[in-house]
């Protein structure tokens, strides 16, 4: 008989059993009757013979062997009715394990996706990555480190002359976020990656429809004018209608033949940045880059390289061979007399080949220790809960002695009533964790959202997969191990003869007593090292609001540009757009409401562009070595982003693209170059080795303002006019009157832009202080997350205190009685009840303080000018939970003055 | 009452083996079969309610017994074992390793001494 049939035959089952058994009862009266026994003493004797007829019964089913289906499901239905009777303790348990599991769901949801799942390619373990995929954009230099970016004549030489790689595969390291237009339709925003001819085969990514990109396509420079969608795009875009293919796409201003569909899921090998076109390397040149020469030059290096390792072939062989090739190869690229300082520096030079599986992402850079210490924060949150919920049961466990007594006088073994409270315990972890899986859906995508803000969300799956599915189901069944074992075993302990004659479980609530504040004790410790933390990280963040910008960043708004889809082509021609710059400006400027506005390359916060400087008649230091920070700016950007002029002069009429070249410098390049006298006047240039020594005219020294970020020390900086660097620079900044409309300003601005050229797109706009917001975004949410889980834990710290002191008051409300009955003051009973709790708390602090103190070194590298020994962050932490703490005991301290002594007498 | 010296500690399996054979003999309820045993073993073995209705249950959750519900002897309603093909195989099986088992155990014992 199947087990199902069990489950539900089971009624059937059990009046079978009785009947049968009744019968033996019956005939082996009848017998004894028959042999001259009275009916009276044969029913009797025959009982006796018997022994526990409910025994045989339970033993019976014992030996069906499917009897845990039928005492499971018993279980269930009985641990239902017991959570249903307690509505108070079964909503606050749940609740709990809602907020700690769903916690612990939704950061292990994003640490799952940003650092733990493979690419949706195939067997992506034997990909290899070429340096740690650390760097995107370009350079021309011979590092003498790591290689992180490689050319597309190296990626050509290495990929033919290699054993260990069944296949290479190249991608341009940066994305574009750029223009498409479908069949003559509107542009729209895409996000576009050049690959080699080789990166589906090498991936391993077929073609949902239609064809990927081959070789034939990479083979010549301008040799395949195709386009290869991701599936999410083609879904967008065609509904999933096979015709697109063969339409034609207009990126930019060239045209391209859809050809292909990727297969579903696969969105690029960068995590957190999401391909929706890839097109062949060999178009390169189709997109305008200033100064971007990938083909031509052996030397540019811009690429992303990931090979597939040769089956048999062990990464270390890989990594000798490679670097063998890589050092020919390079000394090929160096010419016949290459200079003592390339020999110099490639001697150096090397190539990593790390782990390619999990693709590349930056945000795991950035997040890979936030996400960890979240994650030991939310597992010492539901460690609380679970100490809370242990701590209730085992209280409910007292209460229900009486109930477990009656059951085992009626033949239920102990395991029975282990296995029966333990499956309460489970229903209560699965109810927490189905709550707490639909909560950390929504969560994770509203973290993430908090941590990377902006116009568009971080294209990151966050549905729950099978690795986030498992981790649940097993943080629930450890959790309900957890809060469940312990008041299992205590409550199958049970002696049962004085628990049945006394009714209530005095016998075990000493012990219980003990075992409860022990786990107060270690809520209280937990909730100190977590406020610890909190406290860190909100001090942390404090500091880094009150960092001073160097720019005034309100009423500012940045607009981002686009020019691709203008016709605006680069060389010699590319002061039209600046001039069309400067019209646009102009326009701007007369809005009513607006103050000043600039175009300028970098606004804040928004990547950047530096370079050494050589300062005619000055020696190069250490200090005036360091990388000089560069941007290029309209006249008006000093005045419109609030950077004050400390000496001479800035941009203005005169500065034009064939006058002197010049430029604006900031207070730490003036000091650091020119600590005695003023800068104005003197010449420097751009470069290790420039070409034209001494080209460009200080003509100004600014104050200092943050480039890259608020945590960056003090940068040197220099500013050129956009005359004299031409090219279109994305960043419009408009400083609009206080008090002005900003939508206003938003909507005006919109208008004049497509006035002056209507192909020029308004990609988005925020404020200077969303900007600023969004370069900390990190920390703030850190500082949110700790604090809210730190304040949680608290909450239930508190609420265990509560309910242990509300229970030891209502369980000696007799002695209290007598207490007061005897004379005793209501100030000694409060403090009798009183100095319990700060009993507890004080051992809870004496453990929880050294913890703080020896674990929060980790969090150094995240605390901005703050030592992870903060001593305020420390008081903050005690003083809250003392005062936490206290709160809780008092409410049944007071209740323990207010006992009516005449009362509390007669009770027992 | 039988006086406890005179009752047998049956080896492990062995009821089994017992409840088998005697349900072999034709469709038999559960309090025949204590008699049964009981007649057959000259009062010496005395098979109590606690271990032969789970045994019971157990044989036939294996599938060596079924069990159909019938009027007995009485007019009352019972629950009749007969065995099944597996149970008859099963029987055979170890009836003859039982066998073995004792001839084997009788020959040691007898031989150890006439040996001496």
């Amino acid at each position: 008989m199947s087990w199902l049939v069990r489950l539900f035959a089971r009624k059937r089952m059990e009046t079978d059993l009785d009947k049968e058994l009744r019968f033996h009862f019956e005939s082996q009266v009848a017998d004894k009757v028959r042999s001259g026994i009275p009916e009276n003493e044969a029913r009797r004797l025959t009982r006796i013979e018997f022994g526990g007829l409910e025994q045989i019964k339970e033993d019976c089913r014992e030996s069906r062997g499917t009897m845990w289906v039928e005492s499971l499901a018993q279980d269930i239905r009985y641990g239902v009715r017991q959570l249903c009777k307690a509505p108070g303790f079964t909503s606050i348990a749940i609740l709990s394990l809602t907020l700690g599991i769903g916690a612990n769901t939704a950061i292990f949801t994003l640490l799952n996706a940003i650092l733990l799942r493979p690419l949706p390619v195939e067997n992506p373990k034997q990909l290899l990555l070429f340096g740690d995929g650390r760097a995107a954009g370009s350079t021309q230099a011979v590092p003498d480190e790591s290689w992180r970016l490689f050319s597309d004549a190296f990626f050509h030489d290495f990929r033919q002359k290699n054993a260990s790689f069944s296949g290479i595969a190249a991608v341009d390291s940066t994305q574009f976020a750029t223009k498409a237009s479908i069949a003559g339709s509107a542009y729209q925003t895409a996000h576009v990656d050049l690959v080699s001819g080789s990166y589906f085969s090498v991936l391993g990514v077929p073609a949902f429809t239609g064809r990927t990109i081959d070789e034939a396509d990479d083979a010549t420079p301008g040799a395949g004018p195709v386009a290869v969608a991701s599936f999410s795009w083609f879904q967008r875009h065609f509904n999933g209608n096979p015709s697109a293919l063969g339409k034609v796409i207009r990126i930019q201003t060239h045209d391209y033949t859809l050809v292909g569909v990727a297969k579903p899921g696969f969105t690029g090998i960068t995590v957190g940045q999401s391909t929706d076109l890839w097109i062949p390397l060999s178009m390169e040149k189709a997109f305008d880059r200033p100064g971007w020469n990938g083909i031509g030059d052996k030397l540019f290096q811009s690429l992303l390289l990931i090979g597939r390792l040769k089956p048999g072939t062990t990464p270390a062989q890989a990594v000798a061979e490679t670097n063998l090739l890589f050092q020919q190869i390079i000394r090929s690229y160096l010419g016949p007399q290459p200079s003592a300082k390339h020999l110099a520096d490639l001697s150096h030079a090397s190539v990593e080949l790390t782990p390619g599986g999990l693709g590349i992402s930056p945000l795991r850079f950035q997040y890979s220790l936030p996400l960890e210490i979240l994650m030991a924060i939310v597992a010492l949150v539901l460690l609380i809960a679970c100490a809370n919920i242990a701590n209730m049961l085992l209280a409910r466990g007292v209460a229900r002695t009486r109930e477990v007594a009656v059951r085992m006088a009626l033949g239920a073994s102990r395991r029975r009533i282990a296995v029966q409270l333990l499956t309460e315990s489970a229903l209560l972890a699965f109810l927490g964790a189905a709550a707490g899986v639909g909560l950390a859906w929504k969560a994770s995508a509203m973290l993430l959202n908090m941590a990377t803000p902006g116009p568009d969300p971080v294209p990151i799956n966050l549905e729950p997969d099978f690795r986030v599915l498992t981790f649940t189901l097993g943080v629930t069944v450890i959790t309900a191990l957890l809060f469940g074992c312990l008041p299992a075993f205590r409550a199958s302990g049970v002696e049962f003869t004085p628990a049945l004659k006394e009714g209530r479980g005095v016998s075990s609530a000493s012990s219980r007593g003990t075992l409860a504040r022990s786990l107060i004790v270690g809520q209280v410790a937990l909730s100190v090292l977590l406020l610890v933390v909190a406290g860190l990280f909100v001090r942390s963040l404090i500091h880094l609001y009150g960092v001073d910008t160097g720019f005034d960043k309100h009423n500012v708004l940045v607009f981002a540009l686009d020019s691709s889809t203008a016709n605006l082509s680069h060389g010699t021609d590319e002061i039209r757009s600046v001039r069309l710059q400067e019209q646009i400006e102009d326009h701007v400027k007369a809005l009513p409401g607006v103050q000043s506005d600039s175009f300028s390359f970098f606004a804040f916060h928004d990547g950047g562009w530096n370079d050494q400087v050589l300062v005619q008649g000055i020696p190069r230091t250490p200090a005036n070595g360091e990388p000089v920070a560069f941007n290029i700016t309209g006249n008006g950007f000093f005045s419109a982003m609030g950077i004050p002029l400390l000496e001479g002069r800035t941009f203005n009429s005169e500065d034009q693209e064939h006058s002197p070249k010049v430029a604006v410098i900031n207070e730490t390049m003036a000091r650091r170059f020119f600590p005695n006298g003023s800068p104005i006047g003197h010449r420097f240039s751009i470069g290790e080795a420039p070409d034209h020594p001494g080209e460009i005219l200080v003509i100004g020294v600014v104050k200092d303002a943050k480039y890259f970020s608020l945590k960056e020390n003090s940068q040197m900086a220099a500013y050129f006019p956009c005359t004299q660097s031409p090219g279109f620079f994305g960043n419009f900044v408009v400083r609009f009157a206080p008090g002005a409309n900003p939508q206003e300003i938003i909507s005006r601005t919109r208008l004049a832009v497509a006035a002056v050229n209507s192909n020029i797109l308004v990609n988005d706009v925020s404020s200077l202080e969303e900007l600023v917001d969004r370069s900390i975004a990190q920390q703030a949410l850190i500082a949110r997350l700790t604090t809210f889980f730190g304040i949680l834990a608290v909450f239930l710290a508190c609420i265990g205190i509560y309910g242990l002191l509300s229970y030891s008051v209502a369980r000696r409300t007799s002695e209290l009685g007598i207490r007061l009955a005897l004379g005793a003051q209501s100030r000694t009973l409060l403090w009798l009840v009183l100095r319990e709790s700060i009993l507890l708390l004080a051992l809870g602090l004496a453990i929880g303080i050294p913890i703080a103190l020896s674990s929060t070194r980790i969090l150094a590298t995240l605390l901005y000018q703050l030592s992870p020994l903060d001593p305020a962050a420390i008081v903050i932490a005690i003083v809250t939970v003392t005062l936490m703490t206290l709160a809780a005991a008092w409410l049944p301290a007071l209740r323990a003055t207010r006992i009516d002594p005449l009362q509390a007498l007669r009770t027992e | 009452m039988k006086k406890a010296d005179e009752k047998f500690d049956l080896p492990q399996g062995t009821l089994d083996l017992l409840i088998m054979r005697v349900v072999a003999l034709g469709p038999i309820h559960g309090y025949a079969i204590a008699q049964r045993i009981q007649q057959m073993s000259r009062d010496a073995l005395q098979v109590q309610q606690g271990s032969l209705y789970p045994a019971l249950h157990r044989l036939e959750y294996k599938k060596f017994l079924a069990a159909r519900w019938k009027p007995s002897e009485t007019g009352r309603e019972a629950k009749f074992y007969e065995l099944t093909a597996t149970g008859r195989a099963h029987l055979k099986a170890e009836t003859e390793s039982w066998s073995r088992l004792t001839d084997v155990v009788g020959l040691i014992l007898k031989g150890t001494l006439e040996g001496i």
